[in-house]
């Protein structure tokens, strides 16, 4: 269980070494058994004490800022695994690797968006034809990514630039297919200008929260990043990362808006934009996390849809230190040479 | 594997240890003395040891009793009842 803290003036205490949530007259004990992560995101007291309690329970603690972008997070002090790995992501960075790595994640990244897009669209009969032409520009870019040569520096540029273009017109189509009133303009951030873009921005957050966190699980240093930077303009190696993920907030923040489930009070006028109330978070954050614990077949096991992500980091990080020849899930791979041939058949399979 | 704990025990002292390592251990009261939840095997057994330690085995009576999901969604809860999906771990945030 997560415990999402959103109001004022809630504390978080050790009582019987249990945490302890309190707001006003509410109390609630629970058991650090049951407790994965702790997401605070607004003035919340929280006690020294639970915080020893849940380092030592491994449960971490993410510190939200407004926008839903994470600022802090409490993790012991030590390495998740080898320095082995880090030094082998250090030198990854020089090396051709680091180029494919980063072309595949985008890629992956870029057919999870034509998945989904396509998805949508297929049950929209009279609209498909408007949107065929899209679709296949996003494909094209992908291609154009996936074949690219030369270094990680000449392309860096480049690749941002395509990925960039493949982005805007998923959220064009995405943008077309919701109702009018919410129609939105591109992606903004910090804040955002539209409430499809507040709650993507929350969703954002507490996956990178989660991404960082299965990184250094998996011995993988989070800041030694490859391509994307951060807010600071630091290189991030969990933006690198993020991206295959995306999607898993993609998917619940367009049903809130598709299937008319927004309303007034989840939203807030601030200076240039708007962010998510207290109510908004309230509503949000259990779908989001339904989402994420959806079982689904991964790596031929059936699992979590968010534990892919730790999958994933430990695949990677194995892969690192030689102790496996691919990071890649087969199913995967398989998945990714179809959508750059063209053939993407399976897609209707999938249901939503 | 869902597991009931039931206990009669007479000493305050002792009962109100078994009652916070039940609480500790991640099952949840649903009445005086009996406990319900989720545990596994390991948890089931460290459970078991520690009460078994504190207990006064000539007069107390306590049953650590796990249970099949299919039994468990047949049960007739009347009244009062506890929330089912908070037992059964389907409640995944507590959002304050």
């Amino acid at each position: 269980m997560e415990i999402h803290l959103n109001t004022y003036g809630s504390f978080i205490k050790k009582k019987d070494n249990m945490f302890e949530v309190s707001l006003e007259d509410k109390r609630v004990k629970l058991s650090p058994e049951k407790v994965s992560s702790i997401i605070i995101s607004n003035a919340v007291n929280i006690s020294s004490d639970a915080i020893q309690l849940a380092m030592d329970y491994n449960i971490d603690i993410v510190f939200l800022d407004k926008y839903g972008d994470p600022y802090a997070r409490v993790w012991y002090p030590k390495l998740g695994s080898t320095t082995m790995i880090r030094r082998r992501q250090l030198e990854m960075l020089s090396e051709q690797l680091g180029l494919s790595f980063v072309k595949e994640r985008i890629t992956i990244k870029i057919m999870n968006q034509y998945r989904f897009a396509k998805r949508l669209i297929s049950k929209r009969t009279s609209m498909a034809d408007d949107y065929t032409e899209k679709l296949e520009k996003i494909r094209e870019l992908a291609i154009t990514i996936y074949n690219c040569e030369g270094t990680l520096e000449q392309l860096s540029g480049s690749l941002m630039g395509w990925e960039g273009g493949a982005s805007k017109t998923y959220y064009g189509i995405l943008a077309n297919l919701i109702p009018d009133d919410f129609r939105f303009q591109g992606r903004s951030t910090r804040p955002a200008k539209d409430a499809f873009n507040a709650f993507l921005n929350y969703g954002y957050g507490i996956l990178y929260s989660k991404v960082e966190r299965a990184l250094i699980i998996a011995g993988l240093d989070p800041y030694l990043g490859l391509l994307h930077k951060d807010n600071y303009n630091k290189k991030s190696f969990v933006f690198d990362f993020i991206e295959t993920y995306r999607f898993f907030c993609d998917e619940p923040v367009f049903y809130i808006f598709s299937r008319r489930k927004m309303q007034p009070e989840f939203i807030e006028s601030i200076h240039n934009g708007v962010i998510l109330t207290t109510d908004g978070k309230k509503f949000f954050a259990p779908l989001l996390i339904e989402h994420f614990d959806e079982i689904i077949r991964y790596h031929n096991k059936n699992r979590k849809r968010i534990d892919q992500i730790q999958t994933d980091a430990h695949a990677f990080a194995n892969f690192l230190i030689g102790k496996r020849d691919s990071y890649m899930d087969a199913a995967l791979h398989t998945k990714l040479s179809n959508f750059l041939s063209s053939d993407d058949s399976d897609i209707e399979d999938e249901g939503d | 594997m869902l597991t009931w704990v039931l206990y009669d025990i007479q000493k305050n002292k002792i009962r109100n240890k078994v009652a916070k390592f039940c609480e500790k251990s991640g099952i949840y009261r649903v009445q005086y003395s009996v406990f319900l939840g989720d545990l596994n095997k390991t948890k089931r057994k460290e459970l078991r040891c520690q009460i078994e330690e504190i207990i006064e085995p000539n007069y107390d009576r306590v049953y650590i009793f796990p249970m099949c999901r299919d039994d468990f969604d047949q049960c007739e809860l009347l009244g009062q009842a506890f929330d089912k999906n908070l037992i059964t771990d389907e409640i995944k945030a507590l959002i304050m």
